[in-house]
């Protein structure tokens, strides 16, 4: 039963990897419409990984060659297990876990190529920490609501109740932050700046690259699965993709709409978002204790 | 008078703490360290400024090795961390992984990298007190450490907790690293990536722990 679960999962990854891609190619072209510009096809991030997964390949000479390759191995491992645990309704801490476990692979991918712009990459990583924090804000209000971590269980209590959605929406907003801040071309997305050339993964190139660009389009895909099934519950799957792509529409709009802030002012936002929603969930769990 | 003291506390489950969630981070921080063992440093890129020039910087053979040492060392503690089921233990580890982190980055022969070291020293000091702190309040107020015993009880008083999370904060320093311009000064992977990932996973396993008691 197990195996035949196991088996089953792997359809799902193919389609999660191609649908991923697809948001992201859609993410750009909502960006180029809004700024009146053509844009590239819808499909072209496919295209793109493609391309990248048969150019030639290697190491460059400076860099800790072994950290180099593992943290992209890392990074799919990671991913991968996320949309595991989203599959099978797993606990909600696993998937904060995989989240926070991709800073680790942000820092490593910047910090092993012995590049100055990866290494600027990297540090903006670590110096955004404050992002995470709104996460398990989140998390801790949900489990406040629902007394459970269990992402099955969390949508049988909205089966239930209704969606979270119309009675924690700073905890929506912080979810859809923490979506945003990871997206390309936002205005949070520091870590891959046009002055550091592309920050973090400069110095990774053709079939590294083609695998960062799969792991992306897994995190992208569990993010807003995550963010569906938290405040929405769970929806018919036509209505779940629908729903999705609405939210990719929606961050692409920001993202077009909004200018890339500074590391300074980034942090800065992203510190006032999460005594915000800090005191929101103290709050929450006093309302909740009563 | 001690003999009866430690007959006292019972000191629970030393090692056995293994959930999914707790595998996935021990995954990892072994990985990390079979990293720091098997890896060797990158060559960090120093654009010589005002002209097109650049220089590597090759690292010297005794800094990479005390390095390496206090890097695995650091793994090793983050995993004691990871898979202890007992409040203290865990106590002990953060407070290792504190004083190993100062090490990776006082292992480097720089005037303005040891100023930080000694500035991240600081702060490490000052995590180990709420830390223990907050253990201390925690076995004063349930008997115990055991988090095994402690799982689901509710017993653990919030301010024992924060005062746990206030540690584990000032232990994993990575955020504070990173937030001055030394880093760029040392070499990177994987001994100083080492600084993050146990500052993380430290901050994982405490998330788990204080919604656990």
């Amino acid at each position: 039963m197990t195996f035949m679960l196991n088996l089953a999962f792997i359809p799902l990854l193919i389609a999660a990897v191609i649908f991923g891609l697809l948001l992201h190619g859609l993410h750009r072209k909502v960006i180029a419409r809004i700024q009146k510009r053509p844009g590239p096809p819808v499909w072209q991030e496919i295209l793109h990984t493609l391309k990248f997964a048969f150019k030639q390949t290697w190491i460059p000479k400076t860099a800790s060659q072994t950290v180099y390759v593992a943290v992209i191995c890392l990074s799919l491992a990671i991913w991968i297990g996320a949309l595991f645990t989203v599959w099978t309704g797993g606990s909600l801490l696993i998937i904060f876990a995989c989240y926070m476990l991709h800073k680790i692979v942000e820092h490593g991918t910047g910090l092993s190529s012995g590049s100055p712009y990866t290494k600027f990459g990297a540090i903006r990583s670590v110096m955004s920490a404050a992002a995470e924090l709104p996460l398990l804000v989140t998390v801790v209000v949900v489990y406040l609501f629902t007394g459970t971590l269990s992402l099955s269980g969390i949508t049988a209590w909205e089966a239930v109740n209704g969606p979270l959605f119309l009675i924690a929406i700073p905890a929506a907003v912080s979810l859809f932050l923490i979506i945003l801040s990871k997206a390309h071309y936002g205005p949070f997305s520091v870590i891959e700046a046009k002055e550091l050339v592309s920050g973090y993964w400069t110095e990774h190139f053709g079939g590294w690259r083609a695998v960062l660009n799969i792991a992306n389009a897994l995190k992208t895909v569990v993010l807003l699965s995550v963010f569906v099934m938290l405040f929405f519950g769970a929806l018919p799957w036509w209505l779940f993709l629908i729903v999705m792509i609405i939210l990719m529409v929606v961050i692409s709009f920001v993202c077009a709409t909004t200018p890339m802030l500074t590391p300074y002012q980034t942090v800065t936002i992203q510190t006032i978002w999460t005594a915000v929603v800090c005191i929101y969930a103290v709050i929450v769990w006093v309302v909740m204790g009563l | 008078m001690m003999e009866s003291i430690l007959v006292q506390i019972p000191f629970g489950d030393m090692v056995h703490y293994l959930s999914g969630y707790t595998v996935l981070l021990f995954a990892v921080a072994a990985l990390f360290v079979v990293l720091a063992i098997v890896s060797l440093p990158e060559k960090p890129v120093d654009i010589v400024f005002g002209t097109d020039g650049y220089t590597l910087k090759e690292i010297p053979k005794d800094t990479m090795k005390f390095q390496r040492f206090m890097a695995i060392a650091c793994g090793v503690a983050t995993v004691g961390a990871i898979i202890s089921g007992d409040l203290f233990n865990f106590t002990l580890f953060a407070a290792l992984i504190g004083i190993l982190n100062i090490g990776i980055v006082a292992g480097v022969k720089n005037r303005h990298v040891l100023d930080s070291a000694f500035s991240y020293g600081l702060v490490v000091m000052m995590g180990t007190v709420p830390l223990f702190a907050g253990a201390a309040i925690a076995v004063a107020a349930t008997g115990t450490l055991s988090i095994w015993e402690l799982a689901g009880l509710g017993a653990v008083p919030l301010i024992s907790k924060l005062l746990i999370l206030l540690g584990v904060l000032g232990e994993g320093m990575a955020p504070f690293y990173i937030g001055k311009a030394e880093i760029t000064r040392a070499p990177g992977a994987p001994y100083i990536l080492m600084i993050h990932v146990s500052s993380l996973l430290l901050f994982l396993r405490v998330v788990e722990i204080l919604l656990t008691v």
